[in-house]
């Protein structure tokens, strides 16, 4: 992993001093804030609310907003990653240095993991908001906020990989968000399929459902286990990818 | 210092690097020639890591690159051709975290940052973004890059293209001044490059070694002329000329009672011995020797020799 932290460091660095990582943020805020301060009016109306599905189960589970931001999102903070670097030029400095491929490739990943959490962060005041006006139940936050690490984090590496075997940034962004968006509709296939393996299937693979279970407190250690896999494949992938590079 | 073996790299189809041979001995500053195409590029990313051979072998200072890649890359320091950085970063950043990569230890960094920016000439621009560089410091960026951790190995991949006149002297100067404690590689096809800054010279076409060896051996591979202005008949000078030995070719040309005659010499090392015979035959056959000039051939002659000799001789083979 020789390099890992030197490539962790420059890439958030350069995330930072590039404006691109700043408009993807105020963006996705704005959504999110957009998004809360619609279920809070919502629920602000109700008198008497069950305790599955108070305003925090709803931010986390019941409604699109949570990840469809995600699928801009997680593609334009990796398009970047190795697609810049080989359109410059400066991959050759890179890869020429004694260095390992898992070591940029992880480093350069652990970089956007790290921009994507940085990003949800802040909606963390909302909970501290409703925790002063109401109950909130904190085990439902840390689980939330759990899937919403892990879902993203898939999404990251799949970005990563796209990345990587794109030639151009934009190339990667569609082919990542294209990936991500076919994992999330073989997922809708859990309302659409009759009973059976397609189904089952379906709702393994469903972000929704994932989402869902997670929003109620409920950490199943399936979803943990699909969301590990898809992090590692795309990965491993994209270590193979830049170590063909070499045999081109 | 380098060692390369039967390497070959083609592309698809195209083969960029065939059956290439040679070795650079330690202390030594090599120019790397060849016509643009002829496979530089290809041939030094592969002596640096950056691509894979399709066969040969490399060994820099007895590692050999595949096997043993971070043996090997931790013993050279490369400059790729254009020097590409990262715009976003200062100057002093961008080394300091390419001394990182290159494992040099946390307390030596910031000296060994500092002593790579003063070597290069770039400490005035130390805290300029590199976006803001001219190409001429961007360069010498990629050069104080190559210099970090003092490798015994820097790989140049043609340092001074695209500068100004100023520009490449201090560039040169630099390499001059690296020359003494590090084993050098450049690339270049400005042949001045070579004769300013380098010992020795190994100079490929079409991807295959076609001449290696000091300047001046190189240089004594093409073949010196001798022009002489004779007064006398046309058929008379080309019988008697013709008749000399050592003699490759003589072209003539007739202007009033004048004949001019260039003659080419077979063998550069008996060039003395040649001229005196030459001018003997022609006082012999009674011509009127007016001037006698002899012209060695400069290296861009012999490249421009070697490199079209190469290129001729395939074609030949291939109708």
């Amino acid at each position: 992993m020789r390099g890992l932290v030197a490539i962790f460091k420059r890439e958030l660095f350069s995330h930072f001093v590039t404006p691109l990582a700043w408009v993807a943020m105020t963006a996705f805020l704005l959504l999110q804030g957009l998004h809360f301060f619609l279920i809070v009016q919502h629920f602000a109306g109700q008198l008497d609310l069950s305790a599955d599905a108070g305003p925090v189960q709803t931010f986390f589970g019941q409604t699109m907003m949570l990840y469809l931001p995600l699928l801009f999102v997680c593609p334009v903070l990796t398009m970047r990653l190795f697609a810049e670097e080989r359109r410059s030029g400066t991959i050759e400095p890179l890869l020429t240095a004694p260095i390992d491929t898992a070591g940029v490739v992880l480093g350069k990943y652990l970089a956007v993991v790290v921009i994507y959490a940085a990003m949800w962060l802040p909606t963390a005041l909302y909970m501290v908001l409703l925790g002063r006006y109401g109950e909130v139940d904190w085990h439902v936050v840390g689980s939330g906020y759990l899937a919403v690490l892990a879902i993203g984090a898939g999404y990251l590496s799949i970005g990563t990989m796209t990345s990587a075997l794109a030639r151009s940034q934009l190339a990667a962004a569609l082919t990542s968000a294209m990936a991500i968006m076919g994992l999330f509709m073989v997922g809708v296939g859990e309302f659409i399929f009759p009973e059976g393996v397609g189904r089952d299937l379906a709702g393994h693979v469903s972000a929704w459902a994932h989402m869902n279970d997670f929003s109620r407190g409920i950490v199943d250690s399936r979803r943990l286990v699909f969301d590990a896999t898809v992090i590692a494949l795309p990965l491993f992938v994209t270590v193979r990818a830049v170590d063909a590079w070499r045999l081109e | 210092m380098i060692e390369v073996e039967h390497l070959s790299k083609s592309y698809g189809a195209v083969a960029a690097v065939r059956d290439l041979s040679f070795q650079v001995e330690k202390g030594q500053v090599v120019g790397f020639l060849g016509p643009n195409g002829a496979g530089k590029s290809t041939t030094l990313r592969i002596l640096a890591g950056f691509l894979g051979a399709s066969s040969g072998r490399v060994r820099i200072a007895g590692f050999d690159v595949a096997e043993e890649p971070h043996e090997a890359r931790s013993r050279l320091g490369y400059m790729p051709e254009t020097s590409p950085l990262y715009p976003e970063m200062k100057v002093r950043e961008y080394l300091a975290f390419r001394a990182e990569l290159k494992d040099v230890p946390r307390a030596q960094r910031k000296l060994e940052v500092g002593r790579c920016l003063e070597l290069a000439r770039v400490s005035d621009v130390a805290e300029v973004l590199i976006g803001h560089l001219s190409k001429g410091y961007r360069q010498r960026v990629g050069i104080a890059d190559a210099l970090l951790r003092s490798p015994p190995l820097l790989i140049l991949d043609e340092p001074t293209a695209g500068l100004d006149p100023n520009q490449i002297r201090e560039v040169r100067a630099l390499i001059g001044g690296l020359g003494a404690e590090h084993t050098i590689l450049l690339s270049t096809h400005i042949l001045s490059e070579v004769e300013a800054s380098c010992s020795r010279a190994i100079v490929i076409a079409k991807g295959q070694l076609v001449a290696t060896g000091s300047i001046d051996e190189i240089r004594g591979r093409g073949r010196p002329e001798v022009r002489l202005v004779l007064r006398g008949a046309r058929d008379a000078a080309a019988r008697a000329l013709g008749a000399s030995p050592g003699i490759a070719s003589v072209a003539l040309e007739e202007r009033g009672d004048l004949v001019y005659a260039t003659a080419t010499l077979a063998d550069a090392e008996q060039g003395d011995e040649a001229t005196e015979r030459l001018v003997a035959a022609a006082v012999r056959a009674k011509l009127g020797v007016r001037s006698v000039m002899t012209h060695a051939a400069t290296l861009e002659e012999v490249f421009a020799d070697l490199t079209r000799e190469e290129a001729a001789a395939r074609s030949e083979v291939a109708s």
